[in-house]
This record gives C-alpha cells, sequence and structure tokens, in this order.
C-alpha cells in the first residue's frame, strides 16, 4: 500500500500542472483586472497603466505564468491585489478561522445524523423513523441562508444567547481563556446552523443500510447464534453501515478547508468562502490562483485519503 | 414511503411560519415621496444627563470584512477611510463648501503669484504616543507617495505639479526640490501651477500628516506589511487604535493628547456588520451609530422608537452616458464623431432622456433615498450648483413629440420607429449588475422606452459585471450605445478628469470647443475669482444639458441611523460633530420597544 499511495502522490504532479494551467490562463480570461476597482474622478489612468506596468500584468501571459508557477514552487504565491497582504499569510488566517468552524460544524453534524440515522433504520416504520424523515426532509429543503438568518434573529438578537457578527470579541487579547471561550462562542451557532443543514444525506444512508442489513445473512446467523439484539445493532450492523459514509470521510476531512460563503456571510465570520468569492469579484489573481490550486490540491489529497480509509475499515477492498 | 397526513401539515405549517418570519423583511412598494428638500434631519440632539466616558458601539454595514490599510497614503477603500476618521491625521479642517480654512491643525496661505503654498502647524501638537508634531511629520507623506517603490495610485498628475516630484519618483533626486522647511513649524511647497483646487486639497496638496518617529524609517515598499500600518497606527485624531482584529473589528481608546481637548468618551468600538442582520441589530439596539446603511432597507427600520434617522445628500450622481466618438489611446484624446454615431442626433438624445420614469423608480425602488438628478454637480456644492436648470423631467408625451419632428418614424409597422432615414434602429444599454434592484430598474427604463417606440435592448443580453462592464465602456465597445454609470466627485466638484478632450474617464467622448475652454478655465488662475469661477461651473452645466450627451440621473442620500443613546450627533458637512465632545446617557443602547 506504501508504494500505492507515493504513486498516487506523484501522479498528482501532472494533475496540479495542468489545474495551474488552466487556472491561470481562465483567471487571466475575466475581463478587468485588479485596478479597474480603483476608478475614481481623482484616479490618474496613467498611474494605474504604470502599476499594472510594474505588477507585470502588460507582460504576455505566457512569461507572466512562467513567473508566477516559479515562484509558485518557492511557496511564493505573491501579494494579493485587494489586501496588499502575502496572499500565504491571508490564506491562513482565514484558513484557521474556517478550519475551526468547520471542524466543530462536521463533529456536530455527525454527533447528530449518526444517532438519528441509526434510529431511524433500526425502528423503521415507526412514528419515531417518520418525524427523524420529516426532519431531514425539512433540513434539505430549507435554504441555508433561511435558516441562517432564522437562527441569527433568534438565538442571537433575540434570546441572546450568542454573539451576531464575527470571529472573537475584541475585548479579549490573545492567549487568554476567555479569548478561546469567545472564538468558540462565535463559531458555535454557525456551527449548529451548518450541522442541522447538513444531516440529510448521512441519515438517509444510514437509515437505508441499516434496513438493508437487517435482512442479510450474517444478521440472521448472529441473531441465531443468541447474540442479543441490541448487541447486533451495535456490533454487527452499525460497522458495515458506516461503510458509505467512511467513502467520504477523505473529502470530508479535506473539505474542511473550503468554507461556506453564505454562513460566512450571514454571521459576519471571515472565513474561506468568502475569500474566494470576493477575490474573484475585485480580481485578485494571486488569491483565486492560490485558492485554486489549494482546493485542487486537497481534492485529490481527499480522494488519496478515502481510498486508505476505505481499505482501513474495509480489508476485502485494496488499492492497487 | 407514506406521507401521513400530519406529516403534510406539519411541513406546511413549518413552510407557513417561515414565509411570515421574512415576509415581514419584504419591499413595500407604497412609500411615502419625499419632499423637494432634503426629506432628513441632519443633527440630533436627544435630551438627558449624560453619563461619565462609555464606549460608542458603531456599526460598518459590510459584507466581506474590511482590508485595514492604516495609512492615508497607502489606503484604498472607502471603509479603510471611515476607520481611520476616528483617529484621523487630518492637517486641515474645511468649511461647508469643503474649502480648506485656518481652523485646523495646519494653515494655510497661498501665494498665487508665485505658485507657493505655506503650511504652518500649531505648536504643541502631540501625536497619540505622546511625541510632538514636527514639520517632518508633514513633508514625509510626499516622499512616500512620490517614492518609485510606492505602491498605490495617490502618485499621479496632480502630484507632479509639485516641482521636483517627478526627478524624484524617477529617481534622479533625493527629496523633492520643490519642498522647503522654512523653520520647525513651516514649509513651503512649490508648484507648477495653482489653480482653486489648491483650497479643497487638490494640486497635489497633501493634507495629513505621517508620525515619520514611528514610519520615517520604514522603507517605503514594506510599508504596507508593517505593524505601523496593519496593527498599532500613531494617530492625531480624538481616538487612537488600541486593538485590531482583521476585517472585523476596530476597538479606539480615547487620545489623551488629542489637541482639542480629552474627548468625553472612553473609546468607540467599530464593528463589520452583515447587511442581511442590521436593520434587527438597529432594534435590539445593538449599535449607537450605523455607517453605509442601505437605502434600499429603508422600510425596515422606520418603526423603530429608539432611533433617529439622520441623512445628507452625498458627493454623488449616477447617470447615462450616450457614446459619440471614440478615445485614441495613441495620442490620447477624444475624438467626438457626432455624424458617424447612432447616438449622434441630440434630438434622439433628449428624446431618450424625456421618457425615462426615473422619478418613480427613486421614490418607489430606492424609497425616496434618491431623486431625480439635474445637473452633474451634485447640491451640495451650493456655490457651483445651478438649480435652475430644468434637467430632463419624465415626459413621455414630449418625447414622442421630438421623435416624431426629427423624423424617427415608425415606418415599417413593427412598433418600433426607425431613424430618419428609414433604416432600423436599435439601440444597445448596457447596464452594470450588482444593486439588488437593479434588474427591475433596468427591466423599467427599457419599457419606458418602448413606450415611446424605442427598440432598446441590453448589450450583451444581460446586465454586466463591474469590470466588464468598464472595460467595455472604456474600450469603446461596438455593442455600446448608450450606458449607465456613477461618479463619486469627492470633494472637488471640477469637472477635468471627466469630461475634457484628453480623459479616458469621459466616457460619452463628447468634446467641443466651448466645453474643454470652460473646463480650463475652471481651473485657471482666473477662477481664484471665486465668482468667475461659479460662472464657469454653471456655463459647464449648461452646456452639458443642451447637447445631453451625458445625462444626470439621480442625486442620492446617505443615512445614519443613530440610537437614542447618542447625546448629540451631526453629519450635517456645515457644522459635522466633534469627535471629543460626543457623549452617551445610558450604559447600553436603547432597544426598540416597538414592534414595526
Amino acid at each position: 500500500m506504501g508504494k500505492t499511495i507515493i504513486r498516487r502522490f506523484i501522479i498528482m504532479i501532472p494533475q496540479l500542472f495542468v489545474l495551474s494551467i488552466l487556472v491561470f490562463f481562465l483567471a487571466k480570461f475575466m475581463p478587468g483586472d485588479p485596478f479597474t476597482g480603483l476608478i475614481t474622478p481623482q484616479t490618474d489612468p496613467a498611474r494605474l497603466e504604470e502599476l499594472s506596468e510594474k505588477a507585470g500584468l502588460n507582460d504576455p501571459w505566457p512569461i507572466q505564468y512562467v513567473r508566477w508557477i516559479g515562484n509558485a514552487l518557492h511557496g511564493e504565491f505573491g501579494i494579493s491585489y485587494t489586501f496588499k497582504r502575502d496572499v500565504g499569510d491571508l490564506i491562513g488566517e482565514r484558513a484557521l478561522n474556517t478550519f475551526w468552524l468547520s471542524l466543530l460544524s462536521v463533529t456536530l453534524l455527525y454527533a447528530i445524523a449518526i444517532p438519528l440515522g441509526i434510529l431511524a433504520g433500526r425502528y423503521q416504520n415507526s412514528r419515531l423513523d417518520k418525524t427523524i424523515i420529516l426532519y431531514s426532509f425539512i433540513t434539505y429543503a430549507i435554504p441555508t441562508f433561511v435558516l441562517a438568518l432564522l437562527f441569527l434573529f433568534l438565538f442571537g438578537y433575540k434570546l441572546e444567547w450568542f454573539p451576531t457578527s464575527g470571529s472573537v470579541d475584541i475585548e479579549y487579547s490573545s492567549g487568554t481563556l476567555q479569548y478561546y471561550w469567545s472564538k468558540f462562542h462565535h463559531i458555535l451557532l454557525p456551527a449548529i446552523t451548518y450541522a442541522i443543514l447538513g444531516t440529510t444525506g448521512i441519515i438517509q444512508f444510514l437509515r437505508s443500510e441499516i434496513i438493508d442489513a437487517k435482512g442479510m445473512d450474517y444478521v440472521r446467523t448472529a441473531r441465531s447464534k443468541g447474540i442479543p439484539i441490541k448487541k447486533v445493532y451495535t456490533k454487527h450492523i452499525f460497522r458495515n453501515s458506516l461503510l458509505p459514509i467512511a467513502a467520504f470521510l477523505g473529502f470530508t476531512i479535506t473539505g474542511l478547508l473550503g468554507g461556506s460563503i453564505f454562513i460566512e456571510t450571514i454571521f459576519g465570520f471571515p472565513g474561506m468562502g468568502q475569500l474566494f468569492v470576493s477575490s474573484i469579484a475585485s480580481r485578485d489573481y494571486s488569491v483565486i490562483t492560490a485558492l485554486v490550486m489549494l482546493y485542487g490540491f486537497l481534492t485529490l489529497l481527499g480522494s488519496l485519503l478515502s481510498d486508505i480509509i476505505m481499505s482501513i475499515v474495509d480489508p476485502r477492498i485494496r488499492i492497487e | 414511503m407514506k406521507i401521513t397526513r400530519w406529516m403534510l401539515l406539519a411541513t406546511i405549517i413549518f413552510t407557513l411560519f417561515i414565509l411570515t418570519a421574512f415576509s415581514k423583511s419584504e419591499k413595500r412598494i407604497e412609500t411615502a415621496a419625499p419632499s423637494s428638500n432634503s426629506p432628513f434631519a441632519m443633527a440630533v440632539t436627544n435630551e438627558g444627563k449624560p453619563i461619565d466616558g462609555g464606549v460608542l458601539r458603531v456599526a460598518m454595514v459590510k459584507d466581506e470584512p474590511f482590508q485595514g490599510i492604516f495609512s492615508w497614503e497607502l489606503y484604498e477603500d472607502g471603509y479603510d477611510a471611515d476607520l481611520m476618521s476616528w483617529a484621523s491625521n487630518s492637517l486641515f479642517e474645511t468649511d461647508e463648501n469643503f474649502m480648506i480654512t485656518n481652523e485646523g491643525i495646519a494653515s494655510l496661505y497661498v501665494d498665487q503669484k508665485n505658485n507657493k503654498v505655506t503650511v504652518t502647524i500649531r505648536e504643541g501638537v502631540k501625536w497619540s504616543d505622546g511625541q510632538p508634531l514636527k514639520i517632518e511629520d508633514v513633508i514625509l507623506p510626499y516622499h512616500i507617495i512620490g517614492h518609485k517603490d510606492y505602491p498605490g495610485v495617490r502618485y499621479n498628475s496632480e502630484f507632479q505639479n509639485i516641482i521636483g516630484a517627478k526627478e524624484y519618483h524617477e529617481g534622479k533626486a533625493k527629496t523633492i526640490s520643490g519642498i522647503r522647511k522654512v523653520d520647525d513649524f513651516t514649509i513651503e511647497i512649490s508648484f507648477k501651477q495653482l489653480s482653486p483646487s489648491i483650497f479643497y486639497g487638490g494640486d497635489g496638496l497633501w493634507t495629513y500628516a505621517a508620525p515619520s518617529h514611528q514610519i520615517g524609517n520604514i522603507p517605503v515598499d514594506q510599508l504596507l506589511q508593517s505593524d505601523a500600518v496593519r496593527k498599532n497606527p500613531v494617530t492625531l485624531g480624538a481616538f487612537k487604535v488600541e486593538k485590531i482584529v482583521p476585517g472585523e473589528s476596530v476597538q479606539y481608546v480615547k487620545n489623551e493628547h488629542y489637541w482639542k481637548g480629552e474627548p468625553k468618551l472612553d473609546g468607540v468600538l467599530v464593528k463589520v456588520v452583515p447587511s442581511s442582520s442590521v436593520s434587527v441589530a438597529i432594534g435590539t439596539g445593538k449599535y449607537d451609530i450605523i455607517q453605509h446603511f442601505n437605502a434600499t432597507k429603508m422600510p425596515e427600520i422606520e418603526g423603530y422608537d429608539n432611533i433617529t434617522i439622520l441623512g445628507r445628500p452625498e458627493l454623488f450622481y449616477s447617470y447615462l452616458g450616450f457614446k459619440v466618438g471614440k478615445y485614441d489611446y495613441q495620442k490620447n484624446t477624444v475624438v467626438t464623431d457626432l455624424d458617424g454615431s447612432k447616438m449622434g442626433d441630440v434630438n434622439l438624445r433628449k428624446a431618450m432622456a424625456y421618457a425615462l420614469d426615473i422619478e418613480q423608480v427613486s421614490e418607489v425602488l430606492y424609497n425616496g433615498l434618491r431623486v431625480r438628478a439635474n445637473s452633474l454637480i451634485p447640491p451640495v456644492f451650493e456655490s457651483f450648483y445651478d438649480k435652475s436648470l430644468k434637467g430632463y423631467v419624465y415626459d413621455p408625451e414630449k418625447a414622442k413629440e421630438i421623435l416624431d419632428k426629427a423624423g424617427y418614424k415608425d415606418v415599417d409597422g413593427d412598433g418600433f420607429r426607425e431613424d430618419p432615414k428609414g433604416k432600423k434602429l436599435e439601440i444597445k444599454l448596457a447596464s452594470m449588475s450588482g444593486d439588488s434592484v437593479q434588474e427591475e430598474i433596468t427591466a423599467y427604463y427599457l419599457q419606458n422606452w418602448r413606450d415611446v417606440g424605442l427598440n432598446v435592448t441590453l448589450s450583451t443580453g444581460r446586465l454586466i459585471e463591474f469590470n466588464s462592464f468598464y472595460d467595455m465602456v472604456k474600450a469603446d465597445h461596438p455593442e455600446i450605445d448608450v450606458f449607465m454609470g456613477a461618479w463619486g466627485t469627492g470633494t472637488n466638484p471640477s469637472p477635468s478628469g471627466l469630461y475634457g478632450a484628453s480623459d479616458q474617464y469621459n466616457f460619452s467622448r463628447y468634446t467641443s470647443d466651448l466645453l474643454e475652454k470652460t473646463i480650463q478655465n475652471i481651473d485657471s488662475p482666473s477662477a481664484f475669482d471665486k465668482y468667475y469661477r461659479a460662472n464657469q461651473f454653471k456655463i459647464f452645466q449648461k452646456h452639458i444639458e443642451e447637447v445631453a450627451t451625458t445625462v444626470p440621473m439621480q442625486f442620492r442620500y446617505e443615512i445614519y441611523p443613530i440610537n437614542k443613546r447618542v447625546k448629540n450627533y451631526s453629519i450635517d458637512y456645515k457644522n459635522p460633530t466633534e469627535l471629543h465632545e460626543i457623549e452617551l446617557m445610558a450604559k447600553e443602547p436603547f432597544k426598540s420597544k416597538k414592534k414595526k
């Protein structure tokens, strides 16, 4: 397996190379440039020209590409045109915010979805099952921004249980206990919102897997051996039913850095989703290209991780 | 799976609940028409006894994190300027005409004959860290902006008006030769040519100081990354930056060294608040002052009893531009070609302007926070604005009459007018996407034109994203005959830069001898006589109205909801609130008792 993993990593190089070409040239094909947004009656067109000359934006695209890829290989993605900061620092700051938010979201997501899925499958067609299904249909049907706004109004503004925007209270200084509590407090409501909205898939998968498994031979065998029904569910059925969920785990882990534009916008949370969308709008080339390369790499890594996890969880599967 | 009846019912009830919860925030169509003068108060005084100190809570409505460049020389985004204004480094104060007075930290003496300016700073002014303000702090910004590594937009043709700025920028000189230190409190700046703009901080004059003891030794290309700009800027204003959470919030505390006296507040906290929830935040009393409140959300906050809504005209106009020529980027000149352009006929342009029901759009879709504009000079500039201009008030009958007279008739009976030669006339309109109601507005205008028999369609078939829009307009794209744009004028309303014969931003590509002469007169030495200048402004406005190549569409109000906890606050340009005098009357902002 070690060999396979190394080989997969080597294959990533040409894949990322192709991605880099696509991203770079598509970004350049967009109309306008980072300086278009600076036009006011007071700005001097000659100065904008000078700035874009200095930034190398007037060179032929292949030359710009070679320069960019050369820097990127050294880990330098340049300076953000909008924020005027090192792209690595900028993304790092946002990625950290998004990472903690996503980690809490995903944890809550599984904490809600797995028990519900198991219960629904185990007590199929009972009132409980129907309630769970109703719940999952409703959460599936509600658009993200609707639920996010509703929760924000209700729990943030009316009941005042949660802070209403930002990622941390400015009063606390970094490193103190209150500071970390404040950070946690700020991500809790967005995370709950996100978790509730995302449960449907997992609940449905688990439920149908469990219903399928109930009729399997190995379950009948276990029951006939006299194993208590509770144990059959926790030991036999549960492990088997988790397979399809485990298949996505790799993507889930690397997807932690994706961020959600809706959640971030409504909760005023500076994260990756917003950075990506706003960098496209402002033609912040250095940020766009760095982010797409990062997401591309994470997706490849996610699929590799998923394969590895599958082979661990289900020994029948081998990656060759 | 069988869906039982109660499940269906529960779903319906839940959906209804969601719908009703949100229908409140729907736009209301029937809003009262505004009176012709400003419908808003510009200042408020609340009765009550002020508390000692307190922290003013300010919401800045914005859906993305702010950039956080705390340097007047380097910032680009208006939001950063608003953040900096609490801890301003401004040297000068201005009067109701935005002209520099001698009330501020520095005073200005203009020697018009010799094209020289003397700037004198007060003695005893201190930076927020207790260091005295030196004349070097006034000189430093010029050497930052003029530097060859300077990354911003402020090194421009105006700045090159300072003698020696260009040589310094090109590395031929160590300093800017036109700037001379006279004594420890005075500098003298020599310019190539002075104009009345000097009194508005134009012509290359820089109106801010920079703390040379803090940033003097930082290389210019590293300033943007430095803590002095990002984390702990040293400032001159009433408050000083205590802490910044990047992109989210800024905490200020009072600056005990403030030259006008110690502020009454303990501090100010500014937070970015998403536009989706700002109305609720206002009602639940989270903030005292709300900046950048979006006009389309006005109905959501009108019922609250814990706030006063202040409003003032903005330095802004939107316009309808007609392409009547091209820009020659080789020769840097506007080439007007009236005969060769589809929009070359003044009658057609006038008819199109009369046909637009801008009044209705302003009232219904902008809740009266925009009004029909009659001039390219916003009315705030009282001495230059010509209020006698009629503008193109909505009059579809007149539009039809003009078109009939000029020979635009429907020859082939398809419901649309043909041009005087009988050829089909299809006019392409470029409209920018962005504003949430832009789609409705554009559709309505197209209908307006259809009503008078003109076949106007959208360039590219849909609204155009901001970057592409300006790319296409700049390049005189053949798909664009008419376009809708807007300008923020800044405090100097001079039309040079936007309507001159060599201006790239003269997007309609119209120029004439009279127009060019007038624009030059406005900024000429004779315009130091303010009556002469005002008169030239009127000639400019009248000429543009007559040729109708750029038709003013709307002026805009900006509004500031102010919580009743704030003792007194004013956004009047004539008499703005002194930041160090703001007082609060309770520990927390008031909540609204009324449900709307």
